[in-house]
C-alpha cells in the first residue's frame, strides 16, 4: 500500500506558497474535453511541479436553464424537464419534484402499489448510476475490465426500465399524484431475475476492484476530507458518509415509507477516495435489499390517485362519460391549479441530498423550482479536495466525488 | 402521511432558538411559521447575519442550499431562502447513530432597485457558488462575498435568466464563425 498520500501532502488545508513563489508556478487547464472529467468541467490547476497548488473549477458548460424551463410548463407537464437534469438519475429527480408538488396540493397518501414501485424504481436508479460510477470511475485509474461487468449489470437494469416505462434513460414515469402507467406483464420475471443476478455479480465486481493494488495505491489516503470540513463544504450522501457522518435523507427525513424497509446506511471515517468507494459498493448491496423488499410486498391496486382534477380518467371511461371527457380536456389543455405556497423536498439521489424548493403562485405552472443539486456542491469541494494532490489524483478525486454535470449546470 | 413533531421531536427543542433568532433579527423581523416541511423565519437582509452567526453557534453547520426567488410583482420581488441542517460531526464512528437533523429556513427578502443581501461564505465556505448562482440568475448582489461572479451563464451575459421579466425565448444570441456573438433576428423572420 502506498504511503504516498499519506505522508507527503498528508495537511493539505492550504499549501500556500511562500511570497513570490506564484512566478514558479505553471497554470494547466484541465478539461472541458478531458475525459475523466466526466461531462463538462474545466479545472484551472495551478501547479508546481507536478503537485497542485490550487484548484478552480468552471462549471457552466452545460447548463440549459431546466429551472426557467420548469417555470413555463404546466405543473405536471414538467416532470419531463426535471428528468433531464441529473442524466443519470432521472427518476430520483422526477420523484423529488412529483412528492413537492403532492405536498403542496395536500396529497398525503398516493396508493401502496405506487409508493413500492418508486422506491423500487429510484433504487434501481441508483444502482444503476452507481454502477456506471464504478465502471468509468475504475477506467479512469486504468482498470478496463470492471467497465464491462458494471455495464452489463446496467444494460439490464435499462432493460427492466424500457420494459416498464417504454424509456432505457429518461423515464419520465412519476406523475404527480402516482405513476404514468402500471408495469406490463413480464415485469415480475425480469425484477425476479435481476434480483437473483444481482449480489453474485456484486461480489464478482467487488472481487476485481475493491482489494485490488492498483486501486488501493490510487485511492487510499488520496482526497482527504475531515468531517468538520466535509460539512461546512455542503459534501452529502456518500461522500459525506465517507467521513463518517450517518446523515441519509432516507432515514433523516422518510418519504416513500423508507422507514418501513430494512436497509444500513453504510459509513467509513477516513474520508478519503478509497472511503468514498467502499461506501458506494457497500450502498449498492443496500439498494438491492430494499429492491427485494420492495419486491417481496409488492401490493396490487391502481397506481394513481382516484382524483380526477388531478389524473385524467382512463380511455374507457372517457368514451362513455361526458364529464370524464371535460375532465381529460381541462387536464391537457389547462392542467391544474396548485395553492399558492412554498416547499423544501428532499430525498437521497445516488449523489446525495437532492432537494428542491419548489414555490407555487397558485396557477397552473410551478412558480419557481430550485434545485439543491449535491453534485454542484461535490464539485465545488474540489477546490478543498485538490491542493496538496498530484495531478493525477485530482482524476481520481473527481471520479470519487461522482458528480454529474446535468446536476451541477441544470 | 405522519405527524413531522412525531417524526422529529428535535423540532419541539427548536422553539427556544426560534425566539432567540426572532430577537436577533431585531427590526429586520418579518415572520416566524412553523411550515409543515420545517421551521421559518422570514427577515431583511439587514438581520441576516446576527442570525446566521445565531444559527451557526447553536448548531446549524450544514448550509443546505442558497436559492432565489422571484416574486415579481410582488414587493418586496426577490426572496433567497437559505436552507440549513444541523448535523454533529461527534458521531464519527462507523457504527455511529443515524441521524435525524432538525432543518431551518431562513428567508431574506430585498427590492429593487438594488438587490443586496450579505454574504455568509465567511460562514460556510459552501455558499460561494450558490450565492453566484444567485447573482448570475437574479442579480441580487452579495456584500462580502470574495469572488462575486457569473457562474452557469457565459461571463459577458446580459441579463438575469430567471427574473419573471426575461423572455424564455426571443433574446438570446447567436454565436458566429469567429467567435464574436450577434443577435438572433426576432423569430417572426426567421425560417
Amino acid at each position: 500500500m502506498s504511503t504516498r498520500g499519506t505522508t507527503l501532502f498528508a495537511d493539505n488545508p492550504d499549501v500556500q506558497l511562500a511570497p513570490g513563489a506564484e512566478q514558479d508556478t505553471l497554470v494547466l487547464s484541465m478539461g472541458p474535453q478531458h475525459p475523466s472529467t466526466h461531462g463538462v468541467l474545466r479545472v484551472l490547476l495551478r501547479l508546481d511541479g507536478e503537485v497542485v497548488v490550487s484548484a478552480e473549477p468552471e462549471i457552466g458548460f452545460l447548463h440549459t436553464g431546466i429551472e426557467k424551463q420548469a417555470e413555463n410548463l404546466l405543473w405536471q407537464q414538467a416532470v419531463t424537464v426535471v428528468d433531464r437534469a441529473d442524466y443519470l438519475a432521472p427518476l430520483s429527480n422526477s420523484l423529488c419534484y412529483v412528492l413537492a408538488a403532492e405536498q403542496l396540493l395536500g396529497i398525503d397518501t398516493i396508493p401502496p402499489r405506487a409508493r413500492v414501485l418508486r422506491v423500487m424504481f429510484t433504487e434501481l436508479t441508483r444502482l444503476a448510476s452507481h454502477l456506471v460510477w464504478l465502471g468509468t470511475h475504475c477506467l479512469d485509474l486504468g482498470a478496463q475490465s470492471i467497465f464491462f461487468y458494471a455495464f452489463e449489470m446496467r444494460e439490464r437494469i435499462l432493460s427492466i426500465m424500457e420494459l416498464v416505462t417504454g424509456a432505457r434513460m429518461h423515464q419520465s414515469w412519476f406523475r404527480i399524484g402516482g405513476l404514468a402507467i402500471d408495469v406490463p406483464v413480464g415485469f415480475l420475471d425480469a425484477i425476479d431475475d435481476f434480483i437473483a443476478r444481482f449480489p453474485q455479480r456484486l461480489a464478482d465486481m467487488r472481487a476485481i476492484v475493491e482489494k485490488n493494488v492498483i486501486i488501493l495505491d490510487r485511492l487510499v489516503g488520496v482526497g482527504r476530507i475531515s468531517a468538520e470540513e466535509a460539512v461546512a463544504w455542503g459534501l452529502t450522501g456518500p461522500s459525506l458518509r465517507a467521513t463518517g457522518i450517518r446523515y441519509d435523507v432516507r432515514r433523516a427525513h422518510p418519504y416513500c415509507d423508507y422507514d418501513q424497509y430494512d436497509f444500513d446506511v453504510p459509513t467509513q471515517t477516513e474520508g478519503d477516495c478509497y472511503a468514498r468507494f467502499v461506501v458506494r459498493l457497500n450502498e449498492m448491496y443496500e439498494s438491492w435489499r430494499i429492491i427485494k423488499q420492495a419486491r417481496d410486498r409488492f401490493p396490487g391496486g391502481p397506481v394513481t390517485i382516484d382524483d380526477r382534477k388531478i389524473i385524467p380518467p382512463p380511455k374507457t371511461e372517457i368514451q362513455h362519460s361526458m364529464e370524464a371527457l371535460i375532465h381529460h380536456f381541462k387536464l391537457v389543455s389547462a392542467g391544474f391549479n396548485v395553492p399558492e405556497g412554498h416547499v423544501y423536498q428532499a430525498v437521497e439521489s445516488p449523489r446525495g441530498e437532492l432537494g428542491m424548493y419548489v414555490t407555487s403562485a397558485g396557477g397552473n405552472k410551478p412558480w419557481r423550482v430550485r434545485w439543491r443539486a449535491p453534485s454542484f456542491y461535490q464539485t465545488q469541494a474540489l477546490k478543498r479536495l485538490a491542493p496538496g494532490n498530484l495531478i493525477a489524483d485530482v482524476v481520481a478525486i473527481i471520479g470519487s466525488l461522482d458528480p454529474v454535470f446535468g446536476d451541477v449546470d441544470r | 402521511m405522519p405527524d413531522a413533531g412525531a417524526l422529529h421531536p428535535e423540532r419541539a427543542a427548536l422553539a427556544p432558538l426560534l425566539e432567540k433568532l426572532t430577537e436577533a433579527a431585531g427590526t429586520a423581523f418579518l415572520e416566524a411559521v412553523a411550515a409543515p416541511d420545517m421551521d421559518e423565519l422570514a427577515i431583511r437582509p439587514e438581520g441576516l447575519l446576527p442570525v446566521m452567526d445565531l444559527a451557526r453557534c447553536h448548531g446549524f453547520n450544514h448550509l443546505l442550499d442558497v436559492g432565489g426567488v422571484d416574486h415579481h410583482p410582488l414587493t418586496p420581488r426577490f426572496e433567497v431562502a437559505y436552507h440549513l441542517t444541523a448535523l454533529s460531526a461527534n458521531s464519527v464512528e462507523r457504527a455511529g447513530p443515524i441521524l435525524h437533523p432538525p432543518r431551518l429556513r431562513v428567508r431574506v427578502f430585498c427590492d429593487e432597485p438594488e438587490p443586496a443581501v450579505p454574504s455568509v461564505t465567511h460562514l460556510w465556505p459552501s455558499a460561494n457558488w450558490p450565492e453566484r448562482e444567485v447573482f448570475d440568475q437574479f442579480g441580487i448582489r452579495f456584500d462580502g462575498h470574495p469572488d462575486l461572479r457569473r457562474i452557469l451563464n457565459p461571463d459577458d451575459f446580459v441579463g438575469h435568466p430567471l427574473r419573471k421579466d426575461f423572455p424564455l425565448r426571443g433574446q438570446a444570441r447567436r454565436f458566429v464563425p469567429g467567435g464574436r456573438v450577434g443577435p438572433i433576428p426576432p423569430l417572426e423572420t426567421r425560417r
